[in-house]
């Protein structure tokens, strides 16, 4: 798979230095697999199909990171052909459909939305944001990608004191993807709200690993991810939290709950704690289950069909994620793009 | 004529006989009650009128309306008119009242051929049957049930009696639970729906309900059998000796 990728980012005119440089790191590097704990799951090797059109062209005034911390970032960085560093303010849209490699940073109130919007076979979004003390992000990332898109995406978000995140990761669509979303807390103070669904149908891998590491004292994460898994489909969902030492008053709560509606369907998802400090209120839980029946029975003696009264369920388990989506706009959109896909 | 006319019904679950032959013919605008000691097959009878799925019937047949109702499945019952007020009403957290409520009604309308309804419209319908139950119409943008109380479980499935107007209703222990005041609200819901043309079925283990509902007929039904049917005076006599006398028989 290796050969196949560099091969064709070489083949791209005038390489410059940086890119070159990536590739080196990606080879001596290697691409992360099954053996590896957050591996486990996503077996990478599926993209090995990768040609050269996956590939974006080298663009110029981007810069390369001067070293990279595994083989992926690497991998990231050439496909993307650099990175771009930019300040975010207000309400930024960005495409995770194309390759892109961003340092962003946030220094008062910003909106980002990353929507899936060139129909590309293959993409790769790394993105590194940095929200300033007191600064807020509200973090929105859909992905309703064509039924052969492969997607890596990595979101690190590193908070200041009494900064504030609030995240929603929706999936939808897509064969093959993978989203890492990392928290890390700086300093005092701060809190993030992370919230996610994903609907993994037909023979689609979805898989979300989000990380958050307390690094500072008084700080409060809360994270809700829900699943919906039918047909033949898999869904990953690992969710750790790390309370450093020091950590003290950390405050973290983590929920997840996976409807698998279908036998040939399969849910792997693991909450993951690990706590050195000893002045903290952390909890976490997951759920596995099918429709409540007699909820469908409920409904059904009222005159609902039994069709409808199951996407009604469907739907209310997934609102919980939806609703909290502040831009009606994109809520209504994302909602009927979820609603179609039930059908 | 009978609306609802059950004969030699036998019904299993999970292949042990529970309704071991019942009878019972209700005619339009009568009030029937069944009562009984638990275990005696009540909440199975009207689940099996309902359509769950969980009951076999072995033999016997029912009719609604002179109709097969066997036949229909739990959705097609509902349509056609029967309605079952649940002894444990089912939260749906994400589902509001109003938007349960209402395509509920719209299924009742699309089988009558009708329209659906607006939510303007809709409301304005509502509105006069939430004062009747006493129901704050904020409930109505809660999820269905979710955090009720009991008695406000059971008013909710007054209202939803109320809203879609069914010919046949079958009350699954609809009293237990409830204080003096949300008793009388609830008979009062059943007593508003009486009329000629409709049918109550009243499944219960207590005779308190029956104070301010007055059955045509009351029933006992016992290991699976009605064992003895009679007007409203059995219910009082039922209330005074209990139900060991009947079973012993």
């Amino acid at each position: 798979m290796l050969n196949n990728i560099t091969t064709a980012i070489e083949k791209l005119p005038a390489l410059p230095a940086g890119r070159r440089a990536a590739l080196d790191a990606l080879r001596s590097h290697g691409l992360p697999t099954t053996s590896e704990e957050d591996w486990k799951y996503t077996d990478l090797s599926k993209l090995d199909t990768l040609a050269i059109e996956d590939v974006a062209p080298s663009i110029e005034n981007h810069d390369f990171p001067a070293a990279y911390d595994c083989g992926l970032d690497a991998l990231n960085t050439a496909l993307a052909g650099g990175r771009q560093t930019r300040t975010i303010e207000g309400r930024v849209e960005l495409d995770t459909g194309k390759h892109q490699r961003l340092r962003l940073q946030v220094n008062r109130d910003a909106q980002l939305i990353l929507d899936d919007r060139t129909a590309s076979r293959f993409a790769t979004f790394f993105a590194a944001i940095d929200i300033a003390p007191n600064a807020r992000l509200r973090l929105l990332r859909i992905q309703n990608a064509a039924a052969d898109a492969q997607r890596l995406t990595r979101l690190k978000v590193a908070l200041r004191r009494d900064a504030r995140l609030e995240a929603i990761t929706v999936d939808l669509g897509g064969a093959f993807l993978r989203h890492d979303l990392d928290i890390t807390f700086d300093e005092p103070g701060a809190e993030a709200q992370l919230h996610g669904l994903y609907l993994a149908r037909g023979a689609t891998h979805v898989d979300n690993h989000t990380r958050i590491d307390h690094r500072a004292a008084h700080c409060l994460s809360r994270e809700t991810y829900r699943g919906i898994a039918v047909d033949k489909a898999r869904a990953v969902f690992n969710g750790k939290i790390v309370v450093h030492p020091g950590a003290q008053k950390t405050d973290s709560e983590q929920r997840v709950g996976n409807l698998i509606l279908s036998k040939g369907a399969e849910v792997n998802a693991k909450p993951e704690l690990e706590i050195y400090a000893d002045d903290v209120k952390c909890a976490h839980g997951a759920t596995f289950g099918q429709l409540d029946e007699d909820a469908v029975f409920y409904l059904r003696s009222r005159g609902l069909d039994a069709d409808a009264a199951r996407r009604l369920l469907i739907s209310a388990f997934a609102h919980e994620i939806l609703d909290r989506i502040d831009d009606e706009a994109i809520r209504d959109r994302v909602t009927r793009e979820f609603e179609a896909q039930l059908k | 004529m009978s609306l609802l006319k059950i004969e030699n019904l036998h019904a299993h679950v999970d292949g042990k006989e529970i309704l071991k032959g019942v009878d019972l013919v209700i005619r339009a605008g009568e009030v029937h009650a069944i009562m009984g000691p638990n275990g005696s097959g009540k909440s199975t009878l009207s689940g099996v009128l309902a359509g769950r799925e969980n009951f076999t019937i072995t033999a016997g047949s029912v009719h609604y309306d002179g109709k097969d109702l066997v036949s229909m499945n739990a959705e097609e019952r509902a349509r056609e008119g029967v309605f079952l007020g649940f002894q444990y009403p089912v939260e749906i957290p994400g589902v509001s009242n109003a938007y349960f409520l209402r395509a509920a009604v719209n299924a009742h309308r699309k089988h009558r051929g009708l329209p659906e309804i607006d939510a303007a419209e809709f409301m304005r319908g509502v509105r006069q049957k939430l004062d009747q139950v006493k129901i704050d119409a904020k409930m109505l943008s809660r999820g269905v049930n979710e955090g009720f109380s009991g008695g406000e479980k059971k008013r909710n499935e007054i209202l939803q009696m109320l809203v879609l107007e069914p010919r046949l209703m079958i009350l699954d222990e609809t009293d237990s639970g409830l204080d003096i005041d949300a008793l009388k609200l609830v008979a009062d819901g059943i007593n508003a729906m009486r009329s000629p043309e409709r049918a109550t079925l009243l499944v219960t283990h207590y005779q308190r309900l029956l104070d301010y509902v007055t059955p045509d007929r009351v029933h006992v039904l016992a290991r699976g059998r009605i064992v003895k049917s009679g007007g409203p005076e059995l219910a009082r006599e039922l209330e005074a000796r209990g139900y060991g006398w009947l079973e012993a028989a």
